[in-house]
């Protein structure tokens, strides 16, 4: 257990540090509430609104076909780090992988969701 | 290239779901379709069946297993999914669902159930799972336009994250305490370096169990399968509930009885407790449902509770009676099912099987024989396979929960035969439904073959369940 040791010190640390500000911040700050103020996470947006307006499904369509490249990418690195190790074997593994992604690709593209009317 | 052999059908349904993927757009009408995919599940039986003797019994550096088990398993999974898609011909048109798509699914999701029978690393046997219930839940909502099939699809969703979720953690767990994610690797870190009592293991075996029992739908964990069999097209419910049961018993009996085998303590009070809950909870809430897919669904959460009786005894004679009950209830419902999808709109409330008797002899005689098979009545296979597990529990000691399997067994004959009094003592109401499709009527008679065959020799199937 003696290497778990760091950890908890490091716990601990942060939760000293973390209650410190929060104790140090409602005893000195001053304050004066305001209806803004008073709102969840106070960004500039109202927290709480119905829905207005469409949006449109084509942007989810873009964002899926974009994680299918950005699973594309993952799996491309490391495998170019250790191409020359990997050799024949790899490159036959990686084109599969490329042409499943592909088939899928290619469904999307047959169905015309790069389409934008 | 040899370890390829160990996954010939998987790559089989793969190709051909990815086929259909390719030209999706040309197909439009789902009996071609469900050809080429009853033959693609026959090419993967068979050349499952071809190579079985050939090249080893484990490959993929340990972490996929090619044997009797995993091809007993890999039987039933083609076979389910061959049936699943000649009953799914005339709801998809029906329904306007598109077929390619819908059929590429029920692939890749019979894919990953073979993976999953076939596992024999806990990362495979989650890759596996995993596969087999995102397929599972864009089609229980692949009926876009019925508002009752989303809802259904977002419950199964999130139930099945979780279960997911908790199904890693007890893997993470477990490769916490012992190092290896192998199930060989992991039982003799247990035995070598005497972790059995490891509380952190324990937890994890406890998680692991909890998220496979999710999969088989036993209570407390079967919150997700009534809602997802009604809002589902009849088709796939049929499929759930024959293959997802199937592939989540086949993880099961091999966690149990190979990785986490020192742990039988634990993991055997985890499964009388899902047994006993499954099989009271679920016949008794059975008994007051009028949808016909409801009352199928609480009745394979029921079913799950009887199979799980074969596994807890731990002995291969045990997982043998737990393989053939998987087997031999996928065929009954995949029947039940069928005349369900075969009267159409009709068959989905109890109110359409009154005086079936008078008006479609042959299906009321079908739904009979699977109601008897489904309740356990000899001279059908759904006795011999009760008889199995129940007898496998009293000789694992077990005789209190053999007796609530037989008084559950009782009460589930109320609400089976309620449907049979409703079809042969009743008046018929409404018009005579129209002759079954000839897809659902080859199902039909597949399933009805295996369920007499199955009753009048028992030891059918005895050869080739061969526990993991």
């Amino acid at each position: 257990m003696s290497e778990y040791i760091g950890i908890v010190v490091t716990f601990v640390l942060a939760g000293m540090l973390v209650g410190a500000f929060i104790v140090l911040a409602s005893t000195l700050g001053p304050k004066k509430p305001s209806p803004v103020k008073s709102e969840p996470f106070e960004c500039g947006e109202v927290p709480f609104a119905l829905p207005r307006g469409h949006l449109s499904i084509k942007f989810y369509l873009t964002a899926i076909l974009f994680i299918l490249f950005d699973v594309e990418l993952v799996f491309l690195y490391p495998w170019a780090v250790v191409y020359r190790r990997l050799g024949g074997v790899g490159l036959t593994e990686m084109v599969i992988f490329l042409g499943v992604l592909m088939v899928g690709f290619f469904y999307a593209w047959d169905n015309g969701a790069l389409e934008w009317h | 290239m040899t370890d390829l052999i160990l996954i010939v059908p998987e790559l089989v349904l793969v190709g051909a779901a990815l086929a259909l993927i390719l030209i999706a757009r040309h197909v439009e009408r789902a009996p071609s379709a469900a050809t080429w995919v009853v033959v693609a599940a026959v090419a993967a039986m068979g050349f499952g069946w071809a190579f079985s003797s050939e090249g080893s019994q484990i490959g993929f550096r340990g972490t996929i297993a090619g044997d009797g088990y995993a091809q007993f398993f890999k039987t039933l999974f083609a076979a389910t999914l061959a049936l699943a898609a000649l009953l799914s011909v005339r709801h998809l048109d029906a329904e306007r669902v598109p077929p390619a798509e819908y059929y590429a699914l029920l692939l890749l999701a019979s894919a990953g159930m073979m993976l999953a029978a076939s596992a024999a690393d806990l990362l495979i046997l989650y890759l596996g799972l995993e596969l087999m219930t995102l397929c599972s839940y864009v089609l229980v909502g692949i009926t876009r336009d019925r508002a009752i099939s989303n809802e259904a699809a977002v419950k199964y969703f999130l139930l099945g994250s979780f279960a997911s979720a908790l199904l890693l953690a007890g893997i993470s767990l477990a490769y916490g305490v012992t190092g290896a994610t192998g199930f060989a690797a992991i039982a003799s870190a247990v035995s070598d370096r005497s972790l059995g009592q490891h509380p952190v293991l324990l937890v994890g075996v406890a998680l692991v169990a909890v998220g496979l029992a999710f999969k088989i739908a036993a209570v407390p964990f079967h919150a997700w399968a009534p809602d997802a069999y009604q809002g589902a097209i009849a088709p796939v419910a049929a499929f759930l509930a024959a293959g997802s049961k199937a592939a989540g018993l086949a993880a099961l009996g091999r966690v149990c009885l190979v990785a986490f085998a020192p742990e039988q303590r634990v993991w055997s009070d985890i499964l009388v407790g899902l047994s006993a809950l499954s099989m009271a909870i679920g016949s008794l809430i059975a008994v007051s449902q009028t949808n016909m897919k409801r009352l199928l669904a609480y009745s394979s959460i029921a079913h799950a509770g009887y199979a799980l009786l074969g596994l807890i005894s731990g002995t291969p004679e045990g997982a043998a009676a737990t393989m053939t009950y998987a087997f031999i209830y996928a065929f009954m419902t995949l029947g039940a099912f069928g005349i369900v999808i075969g009267l159409g709109q009709r068959g989905e409330n109890l109110v359409g099987y009154h005086g079936l008797a008078r008006t479609a002899p042959w299906t009321a005689a079908l739904m009979f024989l699977f109601l008897l098979s489904l309740t356990g009545i000899p001279p059908t296979a759904g006795f011999a396979a009760k008889f199995g597990v129940i007898l496998s529990a009293v000789r694992a000691g077990y005789v209190v929960l053999a007796v609530l399997a037989v008084v559950c067994s009782v009460v589930s004959a109320f609400f089976y035969l309620r449907v049979a009094v409703l079809m042969y003592m009743t008046e018929p109401e409404g018009a005579a439904p129209g002759r079954l499709p000839a897809a659902v009527t080859t199902a039909l008679a597949v399933a009805a073959v295996v369920t007499i065959l199955g009753g009048i020799f028992p030891d059918t199937f005895a050869a080739w369940t061969v526990p993991p």
